[in-house]
């Protein structure tokens, strides 16, 4: 077969010398082509089955919380001692409900669950307007994925994060120092109750035996390391320990709003609208029952923030 | 056998309309899959718009609730927190200060207080293989959180409900997560979904399906001090703490002292410990 192929070869280059010199030069460049869209493609198509694996359980929250007023709730005395070794913060983080209301939508709120589960199983309704009546409908709200937690921060009062510690010494020698350098109350330090060294990140957790040691350490940025005869300045920053709990997803469901469609050519303003839906839906003959709120969107659409 | 130009050439095109076509189909996918919609059951919490919109820049995707802020404070101190912020900032321009009681005097010390808030959170979940939801709880079982719990670590602890060892558990609105040793047990419990399980009385259909669960990647602290409290502190140990807390209150009411109306003041004696509790607010 080799030899057919040579022979066919050598017969190709008898005929067109050229020809198949340049179609050569030409095909090889092809091909380098080719392997490079081939391989985009595959990159294209890694991406898309990623896409398609990660559903919507997974969420990346980043946010940036803004400040809140403090306000005074109490002094307690708790049993638990360990709740004096630290300060803490803990908050829970909830998605917030939103509903995009466009332009010739409403929604509408009943008092009553069994009321607007009529409205929206009547379908359509019509709707007396001022000069005239227009036909909307009832839709129920689309639900809404959700996640909410519970964030607990615990800043400790006995332990600091020492980092920048300088590799000059042996380990051991290197926490003695540190030891040292950290009980020495003219430089705002305290008795030492132990030293957890990494050597090979620099870095050490100092524990003191005293609460709130730390917070008159912790009012600079650095400390003093005594080392042979040199004084350098290793970084201090508080040992904080960070958790969640209680992670949820929910859904949101909206048992009592209603959305209605329809409203695009309506020409009254927005208030007046309301007022004509909230009159239309109060009557029990059209399917209706005791409104709560009634929102619509005309001239501009509004984000629609749903409660619990 | 060599291979020609040509047949390399054949079979880089070949490959270049298979990963089209395949790129077309995934596409389409895409297209189809309902991206919202969770393929395990998901609690549902009834929400209700009330009328409230919200603009622009006031949009943001999450609301943060039920904080509560811990500080340990130090024996022989006293937190004094005033109706007026003004007054807390004009105390704290003298770090020395003096209680006059009857003939002799307190030196003491005043300190602002400062707590510690979170200023930006990173967050994110991924499928947890060892933990699983058990939901599906019917409406009005008389069962207490800690009885709940007990019930369902009970039932699925044991291998012959196809259960194991469970490690975690904990208590979510309407459904219950449960983490497993061994992520095999939770695998196969998520696989056969439905459970039978003895709850007091009843037997309740319950089902276990794939946990979510998120982890704190970035928490960002700042200190924030507490505008209308003050910490007095150094107090020295010659009063009784009853004593001292009614002479600190008729103190720090008098605006000749530098006072004002007090809302709260608590007294931590010396030799003891207190933790102070705050919350935050929405400005």
């Amino acid at each position: 077969m080799d030899a057919d192929l040579d022979i066919k070869k050598q017969a190709c280059k008898e005929h067109s010398p050229e020809k198949e010199v340049m179609k050569g030069e030409q095909k090889e460049r092809l091909i380098h082509d080719i392997m490079r869209e081939n391989l985009e493609l595959d990159q294209e198509i890694k991406k898309l089955e990623a896409e398609l694996q990660s559903d919507a359980r997974e969420f990346q929250i980043k946010e940036n919380i803004p400040e809140r007023k403090l306000k005074f709730i109490s002094v307690e005395n708790p049993e638990d001692a360990g709740r004096f070794s630290h300060s803490s913060c803990s908050f829970q983080v909830s998605s917030q409900i939103l509903y995009e209301l466009q332009k010739g939508q409403a929604l509408i709120t009943f008092e009553k669950e069994g009321v607007a589960q009529n409205v929206i199983s009547m379908g359509k309704h019509v709707v007396q307007m001022e000069k005239g009546c227009v036909e909307v409908t009832a839709h129920p709200v689309p639900p809404t994925i959700g996640v909410r937690f519970r964030v607990h921060v615990d800043i400790s009062q006995m332990k600091i994060n020492v980092t920048g510690i300088p590799d000059e010494l042996p380990e051991e020698q290197t926490r003695d120092k540190l030891e040292l350098s950290f009980c020495k109350s003219r430089n705002g330090g305290g008795e030492v109750e132990s030293v957890d060294y990494d050597k090979r990140s620099g870095s050490a957790v100092v524990t003191f035996v005293e609460a709130g040691v730390v917070n008159k350490i912790l009012k600079k940025r650095d400390f003093p390391l005594y080392m042979n005869s040199k004084c350098y300045r290793v970084t201090v920053s508080p040992f904080i320990e960070r958790r969640l709990e209680k992670y949820q997803v929910f859904s949101a469901v909206s048992k009592r709003t209603v959305l209605l469609t329809g409203l695009e050519m309506v020409w009254l303003d927005e208030e007046t609208v309301e007022d004509l839906i909230s009159i239309h839906f109060q009557r029990r003959n059209n399917g209706g029952g005791e409104v709560d709120v009634v929102k619509c969107s005309l001239d501009q659409s509004y984000t629609a923030c749903f409660e619990e | 056998m060599s291979v020609t130009l040509n047949d390399v050439l054949c079979s880089l095109q070949e490959e270049q309309s298979r990963l089209m076509m395949k790129l077309q189909q995934l596409k389409r996918e895409l297209v189809d899959s309902p991206r919202d919609k969770i393929p395990f059951p998901v609690p549902e919490i009834p929400v209700v718009f009330q009328g409230l919109t919200l603009q622009g820049r006031q949009v943001s995707k999450f609301l943060v609730s039920n904080s509560e802020i811990c500080c340990p404070l130090p024996g022989g101190s006293a937190l004094v927190t005033f109706d007026d912020p003004k007054v807390a900032d004009q105390l704290l321009q003298q770090k020395e200060h003096k209680v006059d009681i009857e003939d002799c005097r307190l030196r003491v010390q005043i300190q602002p207080l400062e707590l510690p808030v979170v200023t930006n959170i990173q967050v994110s979940s991924q499928p947890d293989s060892h933990r699983v939801l058990v939901s599906g709880f019917p409406e009005g079982l008389q069962l207490s959180e800690e009885e709940l719990l007990d019930k369902l670590e009970i039932f699925f602890g044991k291998a012959k409900n196809g259960g194991g060892d469970v490690e975690t558990r904990e208590m979510l609105q309407g459904t219950v997560m449960l983490g497993f040793a061994d992520k095999e047990v939770a695998e196969h419990l998520c696989q056969t979904g439905q459970f039978q399980v003895p709850l007091g009385r009843q037997q309740v259909p319950l089902r276990v399906s794939p946990y979510v669960s998120g982890e704190i990647q970035k928490a960002e602290i700042k200190f924030q001090q507490a505008l209308h409290s003050v910490l007095v502190t150094n107090i020295p140990d010659v009063l009784d703490a009853q004593e001292l807390h009614d002479i600190l209150e008729i103190h720090f009411q008098k605006p000749t002292r530098g006072g004002g109306e007090v809302e709260a003041l608590t007294v931590v004696p010396s030799g003891q410990q207190g933790l102070a509790v705050f919350t935050s607010m929405s400005s």
